[in-house]
């Protein structure tokens, strides 16, 4: 069986000129772009914006991005800072789920995801549904932390945060994310732990 | 903030050094309730696990591909400049003005001279105008001539 070439390997054949092997490169990480991508817009067509662009601006670089580190962790820096400048251009609603208006907005959602999610009996489902009713940050940390297979020091780089900064939000998130479900589960949280 | 909750998430994260380790696992052995905490948060954490990624749209590989092709492509950095390389050029430089400072100043006589008023003007031109002397001038002119020259044709040769 043919072994995978790495992400290194890849970079390398993209900058000796063969840039149709940066597709590859695309389809290993789209989708971890993309969630993160959607963890700060909350907006599939924004997502897919950001994370095109994501890619893009990454091809451009790739001949400065530094061998030493991992790929990964350079792509989620450049998807992070795109999504910002994204956001602070197109001024999106990112406030905060304490508040009031969202809240009864939140509601709103839960009440047409219960009967979705109660006869599919998907705990992934509903954790998929509490995450998008995270702040940005704190669903971008739990996506990196357990999907991206990122460290805290990684993420930290990332997210321009120091580790110990992200090990407290990391801890907190996990909170939050508990208190979603339980509010989502109501009793049937129990059954899903 | 540094609750048990916090404590139990550092151990499953594995982020604790070999003490706190050790205590946490006693606590959880000594402790039923931190033993059940510790219980749900490990339930917890693999349904955290269990997160699903979005999927793009199907053209999305294809969009991407397609705004690249418009871009030049990118090139390697030919030059990895070692900062060990600068920083020792930079060493041999120093030491070596702090070489030559020490020694001049340990051979300088600092005694200060007597200040003697009387110049003497009268040059001895012959003495410093020798056949060597023009030559070397000559040499020099040459040498200067044939930079100018080999700019000028370079120039040249970058217009066509």
């Amino acid at each position: 069986m043919e072994q995978k070439p790495t992400d290194l390997e890849l970079i390398q054949k993209v900058l000796n000129g063969e840039t149709d092997q940066y597709a590859l490169l695309v389809k290993r990480h789209q989708r971890f772009v993309f969630t993160l991508a959607l963890r700060f817009s909350k907006n599939r067509e924004d997502a897919e914006e950001i994370a095109q662009d994501c890619f893009v601006k990454a091809y451009k670089a790739l001949g400065t991005f530094k061998q030493t580190a991992k790929f990964s962790t350079w792509l989620y820096t450049i998807t992070y800072t795109t999504a910002m400048t994204f956001l602070r251009k197109n001024r999106l609603d990112t406030t905060s789920i304490h508040d009031e208006s969202t809240i009864l907005q939140l509601e709103n959602q839960t009440s047409s995801f219960n009967a979705n999610c109660y006869e599919r009996q998907d705990s992934h489902a509903f954790l998929n549904i509490a995450i998008t009713q995270l702040l940005p940050d704190d669903a971008a940390i739990i996506t990196l932390f357990y999907k991206g297979e990122q460290s805290l020091e990684e993420i930290g780089e990332a997210l321009h945060m120091e580790p110990n900064t992200i090990k407290v939000k990391l801890h907190r998130a996990r909170q939050r994310l508990k208190e979603k479900l339980q509010y989502l589960l109501k009793d049937e949280v129990k059954e899903l732990l | 903030m540094n609750t048990i909750e916090q404590q139990l998430w550092d151990y499953i994260d594995g982020n604790l050094d070999d003490a706190s380790k050790k205590a946490i696992e006693e606590k959880i052995e000594s402790n039923t309730e931190i033993k059940s905490q510790y219980e749900d948060l490990l339930k917890l954490n693999l349904v955290f696990d269990g997160l699903d990624l979005d999927e793009p749209s199907m053209s999305f590989n294809r969009n991407v591909m397609e705004s690249i092709a418009l871009v030049p492509a990118p090139v390697a950095m030919k030059t990895k400049v070692d900062k060990k390389i600068i920083y020792g050029i930079g060493g041999f430089f120093v030491v070596s003005l702090l070489a030559i400072l020490s020694y001049v100043f340990y051979n300088a006589n600092l005694e200060m001279p007597q200040f003697d008023l009387k110049v003497n003007f009268d040059f001895n031109l012959e003495k410093y105008i020798t056949s060597t002397a023009i030559y070397a001038f000559l040499f020099a002119d040459l040498v200067i001539g044939l930079i100018f020259l080999d700019q000028f044709l370079r120039k040249k040769v970058a217009q066509k």
